[in-house]
């Protein structure tokens, strides 16, 4: 049983911390609920951001699902772009990750050269890939030139149909760094004893990954599938450097639709029935990710 | 008029001969019009052409028994000589513009003001292009230490309007009196001037006159010449038009030049894109894909590029200042980077209006005024007083010449002389033409612009027209729906 006192110490230390808490909450309630309260509010409204709002109640989101086929069309780029991100940037970082695993000197190097484009503006490494893409000046063409293939060059950035891919390579580039840095932390996580038991079981390089590293990998893979899979839904910067949407939509996500419909079309509560379908869309995703990877590891 | 080298432009303002280089500055096309030597009310033979922006041109115009003649330009609103600046109280406000490639040489003007009047602090706060016209009337809403804000002709101006964030500058003495009258177009709501546009672009194509001069070329004058020229140019390896498919807002220029002559007038013009944006007319309709075909044209007469759908405006000024391409389609403002790219290439530009028809043209060429000074009225009374005496100094014609010769910019300001800057001088030629506003601009609902661009850069690039606006058309109509 406890005492009367400590019971009474206990409630003011919570009280304690819940005023330590409180200027957490109120930055966190003026800059993220408020807004994401009044958006639900703006998507109900018909508003150019300039003269009065006017209230329409759920047309934004039925027009929205029922007739906006560039809706639909930066959808299924933004679900293609994940797809290709998520499948690529796990799978390189999880590679270089069970290469670079030990702390070695030299791993410990090429851990910070692949991380290093993490740090970069993500509008500089779009300028910068532009730059390679392009096809009368980039090196890419240039190189590809060089050993006769010329000819075979695409258009990276021109053609409709791969210019998404090509975006999505820069994203893989840009991001693998860091999510190797994570899986490295996982992977260093699990016990050198299994290692160890599967080594006297005779267990060849690949079946110690496929039975214990993955497995055990799991978790990481969690988190990293679920933080890259945001990172594609966040791609505005880079898309908008690069291709700004183009050419005619091929790399319209929805962060880029959302921008154009509230800032050069002026339809602020439309935009903000989009982003309430992003958010929804995003939430689905993570949550059907978590449960696949859950089932996986075993837990429920 | 005939374009000039640097030294040679350089000789000829030493000595007796620069009262010579003056003189085509504010008469270029009495040279090329010799026959018509203007004189306060001699015949002339072209009308609308004018000798110049200074209070003492002349401007060829019909007069009362319908002949042509030439007569005084009214560039200020009244006859009288342009005033001095306003002198500011002490303190501090916010420029904001979207210039970056002019911040130097606006900080200089800067400098100059507050060494003028010290105590008075102007600070430029520059963003990019893209999200000021997006973001900016947000953010000098909240911001009223922003008292001289720059604002784009169209959608911008429309949106400052609606919500009433300008003052009215209709009385001020510096904008009847320092600023060309016809210029002030741009910035006029109701009759009352709420922006003063600052530079005079001319959005029409700049082409390299020593290439031209080796060549043999001469600058088309009609839609068959132009096609003719692009398979002559092509030929000899060089692309003709160095047009930035890849980058929409330049990607578009050429549209102005393409809608210029599409219709009778400018009224007709502005009837179609009104009914385009309320959805009475459809891009797919006989007008637009009109000018849509000729995209397609200049595509298929290899106008264009090879890849020209990932070809770059910096691609585009690369290739046009390295002598790779014969012209630069854009318009003057491309000049100071072109010219930064390649240094040899001042004195070596010229502009011709890009017509697209084969008869006779109701426009032969494009202006536009897009850099408009307007003050805050969220600012204090002390803030907008600095803003407008800030305005009236930049309104000057020594400090607008400052600024015109060291951006490369032609300016709005009466009495300004580009002698300094052989490039300006050389494409002042146009300013004797019949222009017209870049009617681009006439499409203010960003939710219709948009596919009608997309469309217009994919045609250029090879893509069907048909399907094109087909696709187009759906885009509009579910925009305008939405």
């Amino acid at each position: 049983m406890t005492s009367p006192a400590k019971k009474s110490k206990r409630r003011g230390e919570k009280r304690v911390l819940m005023w330590m808490a409180l200027p957490a909450f109120a930055v966190y309630a003026s800059l993220y609920l408020y807004p994401a309260l009044t958006n639900l509010l703006y998507a109900t409204q018909r508003w150019d951001g300039i003269t009065k709002p006017e209230f329409t109640g759920f047309r934004n989101l039925t027009y929205l699902l029922t007739q906006d086929d560039l809706f639909r069309k930066a959808l299924g780029n933004n679900l293609r772009f994940m797809l290709v991100v998520v499948i690529f940037q796990t799978a390189f970082a999880l590679m270089y990750a069970t290469f670079l695993l030990k702390n070695s000197k030299t791993n410990i190097f090429l851990r910070i050269v692949f991380f290093f484009p993490t740090i970069l503006s993500s509008v500089s490494v779009g300028i910068i890939w532009t730059f390679l893409y392009d096809p009368n000046y980039g090196s890419i063409t240039a190189f590809l030139k060089s050993i006769g293939m010329g000819s075979h060059a695409p258009l990276w950035l021109g053609n409709e149909k791969i210019t998404l891919y090509s975006i999505a390579l820069t994203q893989v580039w840009f991001h693998t760094g860091q999510m190797i840095v994570i899986y490295v932390a996982g992977l260093q996580q699990i016990p050198k004893e299994l290692y160890e038991a599967a080594d006297v079981d005779g267990a060849t390089r690949w079946q110690q990954f496929k039975g214990v590293t993955w497995p055990m990998a799991l978790p990481t893979t969690a988190v990293v599938v679920a933080y890259t899979t945001i990172q594609t839904f966040r791609a505005f910067d880079l898309i908008f450097a690069m291709t700004g949407g183009g050419p005619n939509y091929a790399s319209e996500i929805l962060v880029t639709q959302i921008y154009n419909t509230a800032f050069i079309s002026q339809k602020f509560g439309y935009a903000s029935a989009q982003s309430i379908i992003l958010v929804a869309l995003v939430l689905f995703i993570t949550w059907l990710q978590r449960k696949t990877l859950r089932l996986k590891d075993g837990t429920k | 008029m005939k374009t000039k080298g640097h030294k040679a432009f350089a000789s000829l303002r030493a000595g007796v001969i620069a009262t010579v280089a003056a003189a085509l500055v504010v008469t270029p096309l009495a040279v090329a019009h010799a026959a018509d030597v203007p004189t306060f009310g001699a015949t002339c033979s072209t009308e609308g052409i004018s000798t110049g922006q200074k209070t003492t041109s002349l401007i060829c115009q019909k007069n009362g028994a319908g002949k042509l003649t030439w007569q005084r330009v009214r560039l200020g609103g009244s006859y009288a000589v342009p005033v001095a600046n306003l002198t500011p109280p002490k303190g501090s406000i916010e420029f904001h513009h979207w210039r970056s490639e002019d911040k130097v040489v606006l900080q200089g003007i800067i400098d100059d003001f507050q060494a003028k009047y010290p105590g008075t602090k102007i600070t430029q706060v520059i963003t990019d292009s893209t999200n000021y016209q997006n973001l900016e009337l947000s953010k000098v809403s909240v911001n009223p230490k922003a008292a001289l804000v720059t604002i784009f002709r169209g959608q911008q101006f429309t949106d400052f309007s609606k919500a009433n964030m300008m003052v009215d500058l209709s009385n001020e003495r510096f904008v009847k009196q320092n600023v060309i009258q016809s210029a002030l177009t741009p910035g006029i709501l109701n009759g009352r001037v709420y922006a003063v546009p600052y530079q005079s672009l001319f959005n029409n194509p700049i082409y390299n006159t020593e290439m031209f001069a080796k060549n043999g070329w001469k600058t088309p004058t009609n839609w068959t010449q132009l096609l003719g020229f692009c398979k002559a140019v092509k030929a000899k390896g060089i692309i003709p038009f160095a047009w930035p498919a890849a980058t929409k807002g330049n990607a578009g220029q050429i549209m102005n030049a393409m809608m210029m002559n599409s219709d009778s007038s400018i009224d007709a013009i502005t009837k179609h894109v009104n009914d385009i944006m309320a959805g009475k007319e459809l891009v797919t309709d006989a007008w637009f894909k009109g000018i849509a075909t000729k995209y397609a044209q200049m595509n298929d007469a290899g106008c264009f590029p090879d890849n020209v759908v990932a070809y770059t405006d910096v691609a585009a000024q690369a290739d046009f200042a390295a002598g790779k391409a014969a012209v630069y389609p854009t318009g003057t403002f491309g000049m100071g980077a072109i010219k930064a790219l390649n240094p040899s290439m001042t004195g070596k530009m010229g502009i011709f209006g890009m017509i697209v028809v084969d008869s006779k043209p109701v426009y032969e060429g494009i202006t536009n005024n897009t850099f408009m000074f307007s003050i805050n009225p969220k600012s204090s009374s002390t803030d907008q007083k600095i803003a407008r005496a800030f305005m009236s100094y930049l309104l000057t014609a020594p400090v607008a010449q400052k600024y015109a010769v060291g951006t490369s910019q032609h300016v709005s300001v009466i009495n300004v002389d580009y002698a300094e800057n052989v490039d300006l001088l050389n494409t002042s030629v146009i300013m004797g033409k019949k222009l017209v506003l870049a009617p681009r601009f006439l499409f203010t609902n960003g939710a219709v612009a948009t596919p009608v661009e997309l469309a217009l850069m994919a045609i250029g690039s090879g893509k069907d027209v048909s399907a094109t606006l087909a696709d187009a058309a759906k885009q509009i109509k579910t925009a305008l729906g939405a």
